[in-house]
């Protein structure tokens, strides 16, 4: 099919960037630290990294095992977005080059067609190297400490979906600008910007005490993709997350499918915009 | 000189006299018809605060007929490759519309039967050329060991055979120019757009070129040739058209604009007495004697032919005759230089 053979250039393109190599190879030494680093302590009841035993309702009142794997999935889904971006945010302008882009524009594909693998390919390529290490990280706690942890795998695949949300805006400012520099860049502000917006209460709701000004901070909120929502809510499949026990006492632990339901709308409508942009454009 | 341009039963010349005499000839040529356009036009908009306007294409009216070589001529920035560009829809044209295979500009079946080498072509450097005729393959929809095998015989055909697994990065600008032509062959294209097709290419490889396009001709495919190498235009295509700043000036077959200029130089032993020379004014155009130097103009072959004779009645030894026929490079030049007149 032909819009398989473009997604699966799009995947081997991105893989073959240099940052998500990097990430691939630190993330197999650190699979291969856990691998000789963690075990079951003799009597099965704790776990033991490095030979020191965990005592089990040491961690903030998390399991041990919790804990660690929200250390593991917390720092390669940040790692992930941070590397990610250098690695495929030229995916797209790469295609429009000049001289590239009429390649590609001249074969029977549609705009839509051509975009959309882009994005799938890129978001492909991210999601492989996150659910290697997932699984990897998985299947050691299973074999040798006993725990085969499923909310872990679910959590690393919502951080796949919430990347995939997040890469529209990405895709959508590399399109326009065909410009990588100017899409990690742009991507990056987002990511802090999307990170202040989740926690506007506590923060940039201070800073003007004006209602449209707070009204208008909830909007760009909600039709944005939600990145820290998602990501906060991704982790919160492994366990109870000690981060929101700093919060307070009150504060929400349970996992809440929201920020994925309005991110899915908002990408979706930031990828259409992108296609219909796309297709109105001269190369 | 090539013999191409005497009578030629070109598609194209064909099509003119289908059309002149009958109506169903002109049914027939509608459909021999494989790229029409009417008053095609395109202004590129830049710049938002200092906007800026390009009239790449002023209205421009082309046809061109299955089955024949149609080379677009036209100096840097005459719009050419905005014109190929929209036929594939590349770019959208700001007014105007087209016709190809009969079918409105923007559908998928155009680019399905086209092939396309663009100028200043680049692939993805990771890939190597057998890889990269996979990709573009696949984009056209074909798989599997036929395309293997596809990919494999155009490589060989446009000499990359011992290139094809090495990466594109390492290609010189000529083989990337062969692999280009090898792209743009693989889905066996009815239309096939060439946009400089042997810039960077060596003479040997410039023939074989030519020889693909003419194998491509043979078996029916219609080409549509952008160039600046005027020489090399002269040697393959069946009519050109020529155009500057985004309008056609002239179209026609190469003989329809060059063959009024056949131009010749005969020297003689003897110098000419000035009653023979009057007396080849009569046959001939332009006719100069300078001491055992005459020089002709003359519409055809029969005419020069006359002129001989007119020597050799009068017992005149001839020594060499030289044809000066009047290049498409000096008639291109010509034809711009009355465009800005005008
Ligand atoms: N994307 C674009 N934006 C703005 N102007 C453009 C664009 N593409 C082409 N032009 C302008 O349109 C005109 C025609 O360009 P085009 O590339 O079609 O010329 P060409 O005949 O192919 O020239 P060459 O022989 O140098 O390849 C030029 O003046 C060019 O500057
Ligand atoms: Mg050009």
């Amino acid at each position: 099919m032909k819009i398989l053979s473009m997604i699966i250039f799009s995947v081997r393109e991105a893989i073959l960037r240099g940052t998500l190599i990097f990430y691939f190879a630190v993330g197999n030494l650190i699979i291969l630290f856990v691998a000789l680093a963690v075990n079951a302590s003799p009597d099965g009841s704790s776990i033991v990294v490095l030979g020191n035993p965990i005592p089990a309702k040491s961690l903030m009142g998390v399991s041990p095992v919790d804990f660690i794997l929200i250390q593991l999935q917390r720092s390669s889904a940040s790692a992930i977005m941070f590397l990610g971006i250098f690695a495929i945010a030229g995916i797209i302008p790469s295609m429009l080059e000049k001289g590239t882009a009429e390649l590609f524009l001249s074969k029977p594909l549609s705009r839509t067609t051509l975009f959309l693998s882009r994005a799938i390919g890129s978001t492909v390529a991210i999601g492989l190297n996150i659910l290697y290490f997932a699984v990897a990280i998985w299947l050691i706690f299973g074999v040798k400490i006993g725990v085969w942890h499923w909310g872990f795998l679910l959590s690393a695949l919502m951080v796949v979906v919430a990347f995939a949300f997040y890469y529209s805006v990405v895709a959508l400012v590399s399109l326009v600008t065909r410009s990588q520099a100017l899409a990690i860049m742009l991507g990056f502000l987002f990511w802090f910007l999307a990170g202040a917006l989740e926690s506007r209460q506590a923060g940039l709701y201070n800073l003007w005490s004006n209602d449209i000004y707070r009204r208008t901070l909830d909007v760009i909120y909600y039709v944005t993709p939600q990145v820290s929502g998602m990501l906060q809510n991704a982790t919160r499949l492994i366990g109870m997350n000690p981060y929101d026990r700093m919060l307070g006492p009150q504060a929400v632990s349970d996992f809440s499918i929201m920020p994925f339901v309005f991110s899915l709308l908002s990408a979706s409508a930031i990828y259409a915009l992108a296609s219909w942009y796309f297709s109105r454009q001269d190369y | 000189m090539s013999s191409e341009n005497n009578i030629s039963l070109s598609p194209s010349s064909i099509c003119h006299y289908l059309t002149k005499y009958s109506f169903f000839g002109y049914l027939a040529c509608r459909l021999m018809t494989i790229v029409e356009t009417r008053a095609l036009s395109k202004t590129f908009r830049s710049g938002l605060i200092r906007s800026s306007r390009v009239e790449a294409l002023k209205a421009v009216d082309l046809s061109v007929t299955r089955g024949e070589i149609f080379g677009l001529l036209g100096p840097n920035g005459a719009g050419k490759t905005t014109f190929v560009k929209i036929l594939l829809s590349i770019a959208y044209p700001t007014s105007g519309d087209a016709q190809v295979f009969g079918h409105k500009l923007g559908a998928i079946h155009i680019r399905k039967k086209s092939g396309y080498l663009p100028e200043n072509h680049r692939y993805p450097p990771f890939l190597t050329g057998l890889q990269t005729l996979l990709l573009f393959g696949g984009l056209h929809g074909l798989k599997g060991p036929s395309l293997m095998q596809k990919a494999r015989s155009l490589l060989e055909r446009v000499g990359l055979k011992d290139w094809m697994n090495v990466k594109i990065k390492r290609y010189s600008k000529g083989m990337l120019q062969r692999l280009g032509m090898a792209q743009a062959l693989l889905n066996n294209p009815e239309l096939l757009f060439l946009d400089e097709p042997t810039d960077g290419v060596d003479p040997v490889g410039r023939k074989e070129i030519r020889d693909v396009l003419k194998d491509l001709r043979a078996q029916g495919a219609t080409i549509f040739l952008n160039s600046h190498l005027l020489s090399e235009v002269e040697l393959i295509c069946d009519r050109v058209a020529i155009l500057d700043k985004g309008q056609v000036l002239r179209v026609g077959t190469i003989s329809d604009i060059t063959a009024p200029q056949l131009e010749y130089e005969i020297q003689v032993v003897t110098p000419l007495p000035q009653r023979l020379v009057d007396s080849i004014g009569l046959v001939a155009k332009n006719v100069r004697a300078e001491g055992k130097l005459l020089h002709v103009a003359v519409p055809d072959t029969r005419a020069l032919n006359q002129v001989i004779d007119l020597l050799r009645r009068d017992g005149i030894f001839i020594e060499t005759l030289t044809a000066k026929r009047a290049s498409l490079e000096d008639y291109f030049i010509q034809v711009l230089k009355s465009g800005e007149a005008t």
